[in-house]
C-alpha cells in the first residue's frame, strides 16, 4: 500500500471544513443571539457535530495511509499559501479535538445553563474549537502560528470569562502567601499571566520560525522537507538546533511545560468546561502536535547526517521533569480542579519524553507512537475527569475536595466514571487505555538504547506511581470517609446532593467507557496505530523503521510483543501508588496530616511540594515584580528627565509648530489658494525641466 | 468602433438613462416622491452598473489593461478597477443619503447629480482619448460643484462650492491648455498616438511636451489632492455635505488617479524625463503635509479631509517609483480599491453622526460607541484599516506601495526613503485616528443608546465585512490588480 497523494475535491474541502465551520459559528453566533439566546447553544453544538463529522469523513483514508494537502494562493504578492495537510497525524488529531469538544460543547449546555453572558462563552469555545483545527490542519508554519495565537486569545478569554472576579471564581486559598507572593488568583489575573506566560513561547517560536524562513524561504512542512539544502546551511552556521529548540520554546509555553508551568494551575479559574477543552483537546495539545508534526521531520534531517540529536535530548528531558515536577504537587493539593491541572502537566510531560525519546533511538516509530498514542488515551480520560470534576462543583458548590467526602453513595454515576477515567489516568492494567500507552512510552524509553534512557525510564516510573497515588487520593478524599461539615451543611440546608443532569454526566460518561473500551483493546489499537506510523513516517519522511524480530516472550500469550520490563514496572509502579493512596486515603489506616507532621523530613518536603517547588513565588518576584522596580527607576530617572522634558515636549513641540504653519498657510482666501496653485505649477515644470 | 455591449456603453446607458430621467419623473408626479423611491432607483441601476462590471470581467470579455486603444474608450481590467470603486462609493454615498436627505430639498436632482458625477468618473477610467478623458472629467466634475453647495441655505456650504468651483476651472482650463500642447506637437488626441508621437519628438519640441506634462499633473493633481494643488481640499470637504464629502474623498479623487495613470506616467515614460523624482518629492510633501495638518484639526470631516491628502500621498509612491518595481502600481491600485472603501466607510459613518446627532465637533462625540454602536466600529475599522493596522485590507495594500519603493532602492537612491516617509506618516497619522477613537470609547460614561439610521447600519456593516475579508484573504484582489496592471516596458516596445 503506497501512500499517494490523492486529493479529490471532496476530501480536501472536508479538510478545510473542520477549521473552517467553528469560525463560521462563532460568527454567527453572536447573530443568532439576537434572535433567540437560548439557540446559540444548539447553533454550537450544530456546528461542533458538523466539524467533527468533516473530520470523521476523513479518517478512512488515514487508515490507508493517504494524505491530502491542497493549497490556495494566499498573498501571492510575497509568495505565501495557505494550505490545509491531511495527513494520518493530522486526521487523526483532528478526529481527537473534533469529538471531544463536541462533547464538551454538549456537557456546557448544562454546566453553563443561566449564564448571562452565554452569547460570549459559546463565542469564545467556537473560536477555540477553530483555532485549534487550524493548528492540526494547517500545511505551513505560519498559517500555524495563526491558530496558535487565537488558541493564546481564546484561554485568554475563557479563563477569565468571569471578570467580575468573584470570590467563588478564584483559585487558591485566600491569605495564603509563599516568599511574600499571594497564592490566590482573580480569573482576571490568571487570564493575563496565562497569556503573558504562553507569550513568551510565542515570541521564541516566532523567532525560531523566521530563523528557519530566513534560510529556507518557506514556511510550508512539504516543502522543508522537499529541499533540505537550507538544513545543511542553517547547520554549517550552528543555527538549525537554536532555530528548532526556539520552535520548541512555543510548544513549553502551550503545553506548559518546566519552565512555563505555572499558568496551567491558575487557569483553573475558567469555567470547568474550558478546562476540560484546555486540558483534553485544544491548548496544551497544541504543543505535542508541534513537536508531533517537527519531529519527523528533524529527525529525517537527522538522519541525513545532520547533527539534531540536542533537540531531542531537551524535549526528553523537559518532559521527564515537568512529569515528575508537576506530579509531586499533585499529590498534596487540596484543590480538586488543581490537582487534575498538575496532572495534565505531568501527563503532557509523558507524551514530550516520548516524541523526544523517539528521536534518540533508532526505532523512531515507537516513541512516536507511544506519544501519540498517550495524548489521544489522556484526552479520553482527562476531559472525562475534569467534567466529572466539573459537576462536582456544579452539585458540592466549593472546588476543595476537603469540602465534599462520601459522595459515593450520592452521586453514584460520578462515581463509577470517575473511577473508570481514574483507572486510566493511573494506568491500571490491562484494561485502560492509559496502561497501554504508558507501557507503549516505558518500552520505548528503555529499548531506546540512548545514554539517557535509564535514568529517564527511572523518572518515567516513579512519576505512575506517584500519579496512582493522587488519584486514589482523589477519589478517596471526594468519595469515601465521612461526609464534609460543608455537605452537611448543605444538606441541612435542604439541598439535596444527586448527579448532574443528564446533559452533563452522558459525554463525560461516554468518554469514561471508552477509556475503559478501548483500553480491553487498548494493545492492538497501539499496534495499528504503531503500524500506521510505520508506514507514514517511511512515506512522508523516508524514515525507515529496522524491522527487529526479537521475540520476547512473554508468560501470556496474549503479551507477546510487549517489553517485560516495562510491564513489570508498570504494574509495580500502579501497585505501590494505589496500595498508598488506599491506605491514607480509602481505608483511611493512618491519617495522613499525623504521618506527614511525624517527621522533619517528610515535614519540609511536603511543605517545598504545596508551596510549589517554590517556583511560582520565584517567577514573580524575577519576572513581575523585580521588572517593576526596574520600571520604576527607569521611570524616575530616566523617562522624566530625558524623555520627559527633552525627546518628549520637543518631539510635541515640533509636531504641533509643523501643524500650524501648515495650517496658517490655509488661511481660507481664495486668492492665496490660487496663488499657491499657480507656484506650484510653476514649481512642477521646473523640477521636470532641471 | 467600441461594441455597443461593452462595459462603459453599457453603464453609461444605464446610469444616464436613470439619471436623466429622475428629475423628469419628479416633475411629472410633482414632485411627490420620496427620497426614498428617488434612492432606491438610483441604487438599481448602480447595482445593475457594478454587476454588469463583474459580469464583464467573470465572462473574461474584458481586456488586460489595454492603455492603448484606437477607440476613445477601451473596454479593460484597469478601467474595470476604477469602475468598481467608484460605483462601491456612489452606492455608499446614495445609500448613505436617504437618511441624510430626508426632509431636504430636491432630492431627484440630488440622486440625479450623483450619477451623473458618476458616470464621468467610469468614463475618465475607460477614456482612451484625450479630448473623451476631457469631456468624462467634466462630467464627473460639474454635477459635484452643484453637490457641495447643495445645502444652499448654508453658507459654509456655499464658500466650499464656490472655492471648488474656482480651482475646478482653473484646473480644467489648465488641463485643456496640456491637450492643446500635447496636439499640437503630435497631431493626435488618442492617448496611443500621443505617447507614440512624443517618443519620436523632435529636440526643439521637446520642453513643450514637458510643458504639456506639468499642466497635466497640475490639472490632475488638483483632483487627486496633491501638495501644492490641495488648498481647496479641505475647505470643500468640511462644507460639503458629508456624504458629497465621500463621494470627493473617495470617487473623484480616484479619477484623477486613473487619468494620472494613463497620461503623466505614460507620457512621461515617453519623454524620457526624470520625472520619477518630482513625483516622489511631490508624494513626500503631499503626505507630510495632509498628516501634520490632521493632527489638529477639531472637525471630523475636515480631519478626514487632510487624511485623505495624506493618502494620495501613499498612492502616489507607486506611481513615482512605477518604472523600477513591478508591484508599484500594482500596489496603487490596490491601495485606491482600499481607500475607496476605507474612506467611503469614514465619511458614511461621520453623515450618520452628523443626521443623528448634528455634530461634527469631535468633542462632541464622546461616547459614542455608546450610543451609536455600530457606526462607531465601522469608524474604527475603517479608521484602524487606514493607518495600515494588520489585519485589515489597508495594511496589504501599504505594504506592497513601502515594499515596491524599497525595491525601487537597487535602482534609485531614494527609493527607500519614500518608504520611510510612508511609515513615519503611517505613525503619525495613527495619533489622530487613536484620538477619534479615545473619544468615542474612553470617554463620556452616561449616554444612552440612541436609533442609528439602517442605512448608515448596511453601509457600516458592508465595509466592516469587506475590510476585514480583504485582510485576512487579499490574495483576489492582488491577482486583479495584476491583471489590471498596465505593463510599462511592454507598451514602449512596438
Amino acid at each position: 500500500m503506497a501512500t499517494e497523494i490523492i486529493a479529490t475535491e471532496g476530501d480536501a474541502m472536508f479538510a478545510w471544513l473542520i477549521w473552517i465551520l467553528p469560525f463560521v459559528a462563532a460568527l454567527i453566533i453572536p447573530a443568532v443571539a439576537k434572535v433567540s439566546k437560548l439557540s446559540t447553544g444548539r447553533v454550537a453544538i450544530g456546528f461542533a457535530a458538523m466539524s467533527a463529522i468533516s473530520a470523521a469523513m476523513l479518517f478512512p483514508m488515514a487508515l490507508e495511509g493517504h494524505e491530502i494537502h491542497s493549497q490556495v494562493d494566499w498573498i501571492s504578492a510575497i509568495g505565501l499559501k495557505a494550505g490545509v495537510l491531511a495527513d494520518p497525524l493530522s486526521i487523526i488529531m483532528a478526529n481527537v479535538v473534533g469529538w471531544i469538544s463536541f462533547l464538551i460543547i454538549c456537557y456546557s449546555t448544562g454546566y453553563m445553563k443561566g449564564d448571562k453572558d452565554i452569547v460570549r462563552f459559546w463565542f469564545w469555545m467556537m473560536f477555540f474549537i477553530g483555532s485549534m483545527q487550524l493548528i492540526v490542519l494547517s500545511d505551513n508554519l505560519l498559517q500555524l502560528f495563526f491558530g496558535w495565537e487565537g488558541v493564546g486569545l481564546a484561554s485568554y478569554a475563557l479563563i477569565a470569562f468571569w471578570y467580575r472576579d468573584k470570590a467563588k471564581h478564584h483559585v487558591g486559598k485566600e491569605g495564603r502567601t509563599v516568599l511574600g507572593i499571594m497564592e490566590y488568583y482573580s480569573p482576571t489575573h490568571s487570564g493575563m499571566k496565562a497569556f503573558i506566560m504562553t507569550k513568551v513561547g510565542d515570541v521564541m517560536m516566532l523567532a525560531g520560525m523566521f530563523l528557519i524562513f530566513a534560510f529556507a524561504g518557506t514556511f510550508g512542512f512539504k516543502e522543508l522537507l522537499a529541499d533540505t539544502a537550507w538544513a545543511v546551511n542553517m547547520s554549517a552556521e550552528g543555527l538549525l538546533v537554536p532555530a528548532v529548540v526556539l520552535l520548541f520554546g512555543g510548544a513549553i509555553g502551550k503545553s506548559a511545560q518546566f519552565p512555563l508551568n505555572e499558568w496551567l494551575l491558575e487557569a483553573m479559574t475558567g469555567p470547568t468546561a474550558v478546562s476540560a477543552l484546555i486540558h483534553a483537546a485544544t491548548m496544551v495539545k497544541a504543543g505535542v502536535f508541534l513537536v508531533a508534526r517537527l519531529g519527523p521531520l528533524v529527525f529525517a534531517l537527522g538522519a541525513a547526517g545532520i547533527l539534531v540529536d540536542q533537540f531531542f535530548e531537551i524535549i526528553a528531558w523537559v518532559g521527564a521533569f515537568t512529569a515528575l515536577l508537576l506530579a509531586t504537587q499533585a499529590m498534596v493539593n487540596p484543590e480538586i480542579k488543581k490537582v487534575l491541572a498538575y496532572s495534565t502537566g505531568s501527563q503532557i510531560g509523558y507524551m514530550m519524553m516520548a516524541l523526544g525519546i523517539a528521536g534518540l533511538s533508532e526505532q523512531f516509530v515507537d516513541g512516536y507512537t507511544a506519544g501519540f498514542y498517550h495524548m489521544i488515551s489522556h484526552a479520553m480520560f482527562k476531559a472525562s475527569l475534569f467534567m466529572a470534576a466539573g459537576s462536582l462543583l456544579h452539585v458540592v458548590g466549593s472546588r476543595f475536595m476537603t469540602d465534599m467526602g462520601g459522595l459515593r453513595k450520592k452521586m453514584r454515576k460520578t462515581y463509577a466514571f470517575m473511577w473508570a477515567a481514574g483507572l486510566g489516568l493511573m494506568g491500571a492494567p490491562f484494561i485502560t487505555t492509559g496502561f497501554w500507552s504508558k507501557d507503549a512510552i516505558f518500552a520505548a524509553v528503555y529499548e531506546s538504547g540512548n545514554e539517557w534512557a535509564l535514568p529517564i525510564f527511572i523518572i518515567a516510573v516513579l512519576t505512575a506511581a506517584i500519579t496512582a497515588f493522587y488519584t486514589t487520593r482523589m477519589m478517596g478524599l471526594v468519595f469515601f470517609g465521612k461526609e464534609s461539615k460543608h455537605i452537611e451543611k448543605m444538606e441541612s440546608e435542604g439541598h439535596h446532593i444527586h448527579d448532574a443532569p443528564r446533559s452533563m454526566w452522558i459525554p463525560y460518561g461516554i468518554l469514561a467507557v471508552l477509556t475503559i473500551g478501548i483500553g480491553v483493546i487498548g494493545f492492538s489499537a497501539e499496534g495499528g496505530i504503531h503500524e500506521l506510523f510505520t508506514e507514514y513516517l517511511d512515506e512522508s519522511f523516508g524514515i525507515q523503521t529496522p524491522h527487529i524480530d526479537v521475540e520476547i516472550s512473554g508468560s501470556l500469550g496474549f503479551l507477546s510483543g510487549l517489553n517485560p520490563i516495562a510491564v513489570g514496572a508498570s504494574l509495580v509502579a500502579f501497585a505501590v501508588g494505589f496500595g498508598l493512596g488506599y491506605i491514607f486515603y480509602i481505608g483511611r489506616w493512618v491519617d495522613p496530616v499525623k504521618f506527614i507532621n511525624s517527621n522533619i523530613f517528610f515535614y519540609a518536603l511536603h511543605k517545598v511540594i504545596l508551596n510549589r517547588w517554590y517556583l511560582n513565588a520565584m517567577i514573580y518576584w524575577g519576572f513581575v515584580i523585580a521588572p517593576l522596580w526596574a520600571a520604576r527607576a527607569i521611570w524616575r530617572y530616566f523617562e522624566k528627565t530625558a524623555i520627559d522634558t527633552g525627546m518628549n515636549t520637543g518631539l510635541e513641540r515640533s509636531v504641533r509648530f509643523g501643524a500650524k504653519v501648515v495650517q496658517g498657510t490655509q488661511t481660507g482666501v481664495a486668492q492665496s489658494y490660487l496663488f499657491v496653485f499657480g507656484a506650484g505649477l510653476l514649481f512642477v515644470v521646473l523640477i521636470l525641466l532641471i | 468602433m467600441i461594441e455597443l455591449t461593452s462595459t462603459p456603453i453599457i453603464i453609461l446607458a444605464i446610469l444616464g438613462g436613470v439619471g436623466v430621467a429622475l428629475p423628469v419623473i419628479s416633475i411629472a408626479m410633482k414632485e411627490r416622491g420620496t427620497v426614498a423611491s428617488y434612492g432606491i432607483v438610483t441604487l438599481i441601476a448602480l447595482f445593475a452598473s457594478i454587476g454588469y462590471v463583474l459580469y464583464q470581467l467573470a465572462l473574461d470579455h474584458v481586456a488586460p489593461a489595454a492603455i492603448f486603444s484606437q477607440d476613445v474608450l477601451a473596454d479593460d481590467a484597469f478601467g474595470s478597477l476604477f469602475a468598481i470603486a467608484m460605483l462601491i462609493v456612489a452606492i455608499f454615498t446614495t445609500v448613505g443619503s436617504f437618511s441624510y436627505m430626508k426632509n431636504k430639498a430636491n432630492p431627484s436632482v440630488y440622486f440625479s447629480l450623483i450619477l451623473l458625477s458618476t458616470i464621468g468618473m467610469v468614463l475618465v477610467a475607460y477614456a482612451t482619448d484625450l479630448v473623451m478623458l476631457f469631456v468624462a472629467w467634466e462630467l464627473m466634475s460639474i454635477p459635484t460643484y452643484i453637490l457641495v453647495g447643495f445645502l444652499k441655505k448654508d453658507p459654509i456650504s456655499n464658500e466650499a462650492a464656490i472655492k471648488y468651483f474656482l480651482f475646478g476651472a482653473l484646473a480644467s482650463a489648465i488641463i485643456i491648455y496640456g491637450i492643446s500642447l500635447a496636439y499640437g506637437i503630435t497631431g493626435s488626441t488618442n492617448i496611443g498616438e500621443v505617447i507614440q508621437g512624443f517618443m519620436v519628438l523632435d529636440a526643439n519640441l521637446i520642453p513643450i511636451g514637458l510643458l504639456a506634462v506639468g499642466m497635466f499633473i497640475a490639472g490632475f493633481g488638483f483632483k487627486m489632492g496633491l501638495v501644492p494643488f490641495h488648498m481647496w481640499l479641505p475647505d470643500a470637504y468640511e462644507g460639503a455635505p458629508p456624504t458629497i464629502a465621500a463621494l470627493l474623498a473617495a470617487g473623484t479623487k480616484k479619477a484623477g488617479f486613473a487619468a494620472a495613470l494613463r497620461v503623466i506616467v505614460m507620457g512621461a515614460v515617453a519623454l524620457s524625463l526624470d520625472w520619477t523624482l518630482a513625483l516622489g518629492i511631490i508624494a513626500v510633501m503631499t503626505m507630510t503635509v495632509g498628516n501634520i495638518a490632521a493632527i489638529m484639526q477639531k472637525n471630523l470631516a475636515r480631519m478626514l479631509a487632510y487624511s485623505s491628502i495624506g493618502h494620495a500621498g501613499y498612492i502616489l509612491i507607486g506611481l513615482s517609483i512605477a518604472p523600477f518595481s513591478t508591484i508599484g502600481i500594482q500596489g496603487s491600485l490596490f491601495h485606491i480599491l482600499n481607500h475607496a472603501v476605507m474612506k467611503g466607510a469614514a465619511f458614511i459613518a461621520v453623515a450618520g453622526i452628523v443626521t443623528a446627532l448634528a455634530v461634527t465637533h469631535i468633542e462632541k462625540i464622546k461616547g459614542l460607541g455608546r450610543r451609536m454602536p455600530i457606526t462607531a466600529l465601522g469608524l474604527v475599522i475603517s479608521l484602524l484599516a487606514l493607518a495600515g493596522v494588520p489585519p485589515l485590507n489597508g495594511f496589504w495594500s501599504k505594504l506592497m506601495l513601502f515594499a515596491s519603493a524599497i525595491d525601487a532602492g537597487t535602482v534609485v537612491w531614494w527609493g527607500p526613503w519614500l518608504a520611510v516617509a510612508g511609515v513615519l506618516n503611517s505613525a503619525l497619522s495613527l495619533a489622530y485616528y487613536g484620538w477619534i477613537i479615545r473619544k468615542m470609547y474612553f470617554e463620556g460614561e452616561t449616554e444612552k443608546r440612541i436609533k442609528e439610521p439602517r442605512a448608515i447600519i448596511a453601509v457600516m456593516i458592508f465595509s466592516i465585512i469587506f475590510m476585514v475579508t480583504i485582510g485576512v484573504y487579499p490574495e483576489p484582489i492582488i491577482q486583479f490588480t495584476e491583471f489590471a496592471t498596465p505593463a510599462i516596458n511592454v507598451a514602449f516596445t512596438p
